[in-house]
């Protein structure tokens, strides 16, 4: 056995004890779902606008919600036009008092130059679009970068706020080819152990959903597909049982008509996405399960942007009935997020087709009394 | 951690751009001199500007075959001992690496990528490339997919194994050797 040969053994005896160290280190994924208390109809019906914002110029879009102690923030990308390289992340802080829902005042929540200067490694950021909490850690977010290109060529990065803006971030690595190209639009999915799971969607090519499985440092640990015969993106993860969850999926390609694909292994495979009865003009909803297979979902009609209606279903997502039109299609509402506040429900939209942000609370008793 | 390594990555691969570019008109050494100052400037002086920035955001995870291959490339024009690739060798990976990329990219239904994050699967394939290396004895393969795994379990970067052993630019690297050996150069 010559010198190469014992240099190559040495190098597989150190592989074998990384590897060894790498599986003893592992933890298991957990699969099952962890499932939200069923909401009750108790109390007097609530519905009240909490936000009412316009940017005096350009655009206001895609908001997101971070649940934050004593209430949430309203979390949205803002700059002259959508993917322009002056797009900067804006958030209003919303506080639950005696006297009820407050907004405070919106202004910058982090720029590009901030997020390029947190980034590890440190790097050009030239756009950014929708956001998401991270809820796996307090002050955290998912944020849509772009660095050159368009949304095709977006990343997902993993950004941890600070008091004055963020203080670090990285891009979760989530494709071979120039760790490029994900988004982010949908609220993290819970399992039962307390891990967090993110819907992202791939948008280059083959276009298909994502279920981004983190390990315990918050590393991406595995990904699974949600796909369909369309564009399949912006999945929106709704659990039924531990087992089982339905992804409402909206097509890139305009069928004109909403996607659903279903799990009923938590997530590890999902059904090739079947076209659903209700009318969609390729724009992403928002749902939250509300138990027993019942779920409330706020989304479009079909015409244009539409109207924003607000829906529920009683079986799973089989069937749904119209609760109330929150919107008119004249004042185009798109992009809703709707997430549970405590015993409320916060819903935000972006209006006059992306020039501006609204915010609404609501419960459980106003759902029942439409 | 990830940090120095990507500004290392980001040196190395400039001097490499700089000797490859450089290497037309002057000599090897005086290339990789030339690659070593554009490097150390860049990285050191200006990292913060727009270009290095740019790169940095374009092209990381580095990884370390692509700085490796960019060593590789600079250590044989001073000199040093190399054991090339051969042409089937270079042709099946090219073959191979594209189709990878694809079904990552959900043209085919199996997703390949997805194994560089698991522990069982990157250990089994880092021993088959030690194997390999041992097979073809060419240590080089070798010694970048276990500095890969060590990055790689230390969480230096990249979270998928992949990231470290493969990168895009491979691919009109791959091509232009290819190219080369048609041509007789």
């Amino acid at each position: 056995m010559g010198a190469l040969h014992l240099g190559l053994l040495a190098l597989g005896l150190v592989s074998v004890l990384l590897s060894g160290y790498a599986v003893w280190r592992d933890r298991p994924l957990e699969w099952r779902f962890a499932l939200p208390a069923a909401v009750a109809p108790v109390g007097a019906p609530v519905l009240e606008r909490v936000f009412d914002y316009k940017a005096s110029e350009g655009v206001a879009h895609a908001p997101a919600i971070v649940v934050e102690e004593g209430g949430a923030r309203i979390v949205w990308f803002e700059g002259s036009a959508e993917a322009q390289p002056d797009v900067d992340i804006h958030s209003v802080a919303l506080t639950l008092g005696p006297e009820g829902w407050q907004a405070g005042e919106s202004a910058a929540y982090f720029t590009r130059d901030e997020l390029g200067a947190a980034m590890e490694p440190r790097q050009l950021v030239v756009t950014l679009g929708n956001v998401v909490e991270n809820e796996a850690r307090q002050a955290s977010v998912f944020a849509t970068v772009v660095s050159v290109g368009g949304w095709a060529m977006a990343s997902v990065a993993d950004v941890q706020m600070g008091e004055g803006g963020p203080v670090s971030a990285r891009k979760l690595n989530l494709s071979p080819f120039l760790n490029r190209s994900h988004l982010v639009k949908s609220p993290m999915v819970v399992y039962a152990d307390g891990s967090h799971a993110l819907p992202a969607y791939f948008e280059m090519g083959g276009t298909h959903g994502t279920l981004v499985r983190f390990g315990a440092e918050g590393r991406v640990r595995d990904t699974r597909r949600i796909t369909g015969p369309g564009k399949m993106i912006q999945p929106m993860i709704v659990p039924l049982d531990e087992a089982r969850a339905v992804a409402f999926l909206r097509d890139f390609d305009r069928s004109d008509r909403l996607w659903i694909s279903r799990t009923q292994d938590g997530g590890q495979s999902w059904s090739v996405a079947e076209k659903t009865g209700m009318a969609n003009p390729s724009a992403p909803v928002a749902a939250v399960g509300l138990g027993d297979g019942r779920i409330l979902m706020a989304a479009n009609d079909v015409e244009g942007a539409g109207d924003l209606r607000l829906l529920t279903s009683e079986d799973e997502g089989a069937t749904w009935k119209v609760v109330t039109v929150l919107e008119p299609d004249t004042a185009g509402a798109r992009y809703p997020m709707l997430r549970r506040v405590g015993e409320q429900f916060l819903l935000t939209y972006s209006h006059d087709t992306k020039r501006g942000i609204r915010a609404v609370v609501f419960n459980a008793a106003w759902v029942a009394a439409q | 951690m990830s940090g120095i390594l990507a500004n290392i990555a980001l040196g190395i691969v400039l001097a490499w751009v700089v000797f490859a570019l450089a290497g037309w008109v002057v000599a090897p050494w005086v290339a990789v001199g030339l690659g070593a100052v554009v490097a150390l400037a860049v990285v050191a002086v200006a990292r913060d500007t727009l270009m290095p920035g740019g790169l940095v955001a374009v092209l990381a995870p580095f990884g370390a075959m692509l700085p490796a291959l960019a060593l590789r490339h600079m250590g044989g024009g001073l000199g040093l001992p190399v054991v090339p690739f051969g042409t089937f060798e270079i042709v099946v990976f090219l073959g191979l690496y594209v189709a990878f990329l694809a079904a990552s990219m959900g043209v085919f239904p199996v997703d390949p990528y997805r194994l560089g994050y698991a522990p069982v699967p990157v250990g089994v394939m880092v021993l088959a490339i030690c194997l390999y290396g041992a097979l073809t004895g060419n240590p080089f393969l070798p010694l970048v997919a276990v500095l890969g795994q060590v990055a790689w379990v230390m969480g230096w970067g990249s979270s998928n194994w992949f990231d470290y052993v493969l990168h895009v630019m491979m691919v009109p690297v791959a091509v232009i050797v290819l190219v080369q050996r048609a041509l007789g150069g």
